[in-house]
């Protein structure tokens, strides 16, 4: 007796590195790729910009209210609570909404070059 | 400070790190493994790994060092070393990962399309890499000085032979896992003695010698030049360091390797808050090491000098045992990013090869520890990012974000950074003391350089734009499909 195996058709959902080939050739897929990159950089550029203006905010705002420096806050004077603690917060915000809004980006290139 | 304890905390550590680098042998079997783990490393074990690789001698010993010594000016290097991984995350984390390539002289090379930008890549990225790791042997040789007082050179050496043992056995799989134990006890060794010593000071009510506003030694203040020039070279010389980015090589896809670097800035910002304790708790109990020129071996002194007994001499091994996982931790890095570019150009890669070439990158290196003086930690590790920002990072921002790069642009402009930050590197190390202060703080001038002759040298050479261009700018921006089996 001879033993048949049942297997589904071989309908192998189209290798997703064909559609990707696909996007990079067409005029088309270029329009969305180069749209994608521009959003994506001047995203970057907008929280660098933002975080560095901050960052050259801190000393400013030190040397333009007097005593300010000098405020304890437990003991610690607070130029160095805000340098030395202040600081790292706004780094790790600027990053979140960075993340953030790239995979927004990313998710409407998804929507636009069509394949999900 | 009592001997035995630096050399128990040495053999600790280098015992702790073999153990892990062993375990991890077990589970790499390709050279795929070797080079990058293969590409499966969770976020969480990798992120603690990229911390555990970043925070060096530099970070652990040199930041508080240098805040003891300048104050509220020091304190822009942990932000700088910090906001450097912020840069690296907005402009290069993801796409780099896309870009499917191992190692930096990869990445060019396929990028440019051309042999000759790898060969420069690959140079610069070994001397980077080397210039790197001298910091790291001169922070063990101090350590090594001041907790056992046998020759510093034991110190370079002994780290010199535990990462060569821990490479050549395990490749980058182990060293994930015994990065990612680094970062950890890094961050203990920092945060349980200073906590100690704020809670025992203010539990007996010990008042400051001095408040932290009062400058320790005679030195001048930095101006604003240097700061500005300094916060350049952290900014964007983190996004050129080879040993970081080889990290990015093991997530999974571009959107890990951002979720990642969101991890690794929570891991130094809660890493830095400690350095940062150290030198302002230095400041005001014990401004003396300052003039005494041990400033470098603050985080390593305050424990025995403001706790004292078996406390402080457990403190102390602590806190010895987190400097050699610091030195440990960033050496091995970058021999194993150093090992890869080297085996790859020069000996036709394979297991082998990458072996040999991880000795080479170790003692190398070691010769040039041994045989000169350290510097300020922070200040000579801030030179090799300046170098880098003038090097690597334009050849990387503009080849992620500019269609127009060309391969004679790309050696140009490396080839301009290299001489210029190098120069300046060279008459610094000459002048000494003397040495002005744009040239004692080189980035501002230099990255900007290395940007205007690589763009201007590309302008002139637009027929050189490699055909294979929009297709690897696709491949650097678009998202990975949940189902790509490519690669």
């Amino acid at each position: 007796m001879t033993r048949v195996r049942v297997t589904a058709p071989r309908s192998v959902p189209r290798p997703a590195g064909e559609t990707r080939e696909a996007a990079e050739e067409s005029e088309v897929g270029q329009v969305f790729v180069r749209s994608l990159i521009r959003s994506q950089l001047r995203l970057a550029l907008v929280v660098a910009v933002g975080f560095m203006l901050i960052l050259g905010a801190f000393p400013v705002l030190l040397a333009a209210v007097p005593g300010l420096a000098d405020t304890r806050i437990w003991g610690i004077p607070f130029d160095w609570l805000l340098l030395g603690a202040g600081i790292y917060p706004i780094i790790g915000l600027s990053a979140w909404l960075f993340i953030r809004t790239a995979a927004r980006n990313e998710a409407r290139y998804r929507d636009l070059a069509g394949d999900k | 400070m009592n001997p035995a304890v630096g050399v128990v905390a040495l053999v600790v550590v280098s015992v702790a790190t073999a153990v892990i680098g062993f375990y991890g042998l077990r589970i790499s079997r390709t050279t795929g493994d070797f080079y990058v783990a293969s590409r499966t490393v969770r976020p969480w074990w990798n992120a603690s790994a990229i911390g555990g690789e970043y925070l060096s001698a530099a970070s652990f010993l040199g930041v508080a060092g240098l805040i003891l010594l300048s104050g509220t000016d020091a304190l822009w290097f942990p932000v700088g070393y910090t906001a450097g991984y912020l840069m690296l995350l907005l402009f290069v984390a993801a796409p780099l990962r896309r870009s499917g390539a191992y190692t930096i002289p990869d990445f060019t090379e396929a990028r440019l399309d051309s042999r000759a930008v790898r060969r420069v890549t690959s140079l610069v990225v070994v001397v980077v890499g080397w210039l790197y790791i001298v910091p790291q042997l001169h922070g063990a040789a101090l350590t090594i000085r001041i907790t056992t007082g046998l020759p510093p050179w034991v110190g370079s050496a002994a780290v010199v032979i535990v990462v060569c043992l821990t490479v050549v056995a395990g490749g980058m799989r182990s060293i994930t896992f015994v990065q990612a134990f680094q970062y950890w006890l890094k961050l203990t060794a920092l945060a349980v003695p200073v906590l100690f010593i704020v809670f025992t000071l203010a539990g007996n009510g010990t008042a400051a010698v001095a408040p932290a506003a009062v400058n320790p030694t005679a030195m001048a203040p930095a101006g604003a030049y240097q700061n500005v020039s300094l916060l350049v070279a952290l900014l964007f010389g983190t996004l050129g360091l080879p040993h970081v980015l080889v990290r990015f090589y093991t997530n999974p896809d571009g959107s890990s390797a951002r979720r990642t670097t969101l991890i690794v800035l929570g891991l130094l910002s809660v890493f830095y808050l400690f350095p940062t304790a150290y030198g302002l708790a230095g400041r005001m109990f014990a401004p003396e090491l300052a003039r005494s020129g041990r400033a470098d071996a603050v985080v390593l002194l305050l424990p025995g000098q403001l706790i004292g007994g078996t406390a402080g001499d457990l403190l102390s091994a602590l806190v010895v045992a987190g400097a050699f996982a610091a030195f440990l931790s960033t050496t091995s890095g970058l021999v194993v990013s150093l090992a890869g570019v080297i085996s790859q150009d020069v000996l036709g890669g394979g297991i082998r090869g990458f072996r040999l070439a991880a000795v080479v990158s170790a003692i190398v290196p070691l010769g040039f520890a041994v045989t000169t003086d350290s510097m300020a930690l922070a200040g000579s590790v801030g030179l090799v990012f300046a170098f880098t920002a003038s090097t690597v990072c334009p050849v990387l921002l503009l080849g992620i974000w500019w269609r127009g790069l060309t391969d004679t642009g790309a050696i140009a402009g490396m080839v301009t950074g290299a001489v210029l930050c190098g120069g300046a590197m060279v008459c610094g190390a000459v002048l000494g003391a003397e040495t002005p202060f744009w040239l004692a703080q080189p980035a501002a001038w230099t990255v900007p350089a290395a940007f205007a002759v690589m763009v201007f040298a590309s302008r002139r050479t637009k027929d050189r734009i490699p055909k294979t261009m929009t297709r690897v700018m696709t491949r650097l921006h678009t998202p990975e499909r949940p189902l790509v089996t490519e690669r």
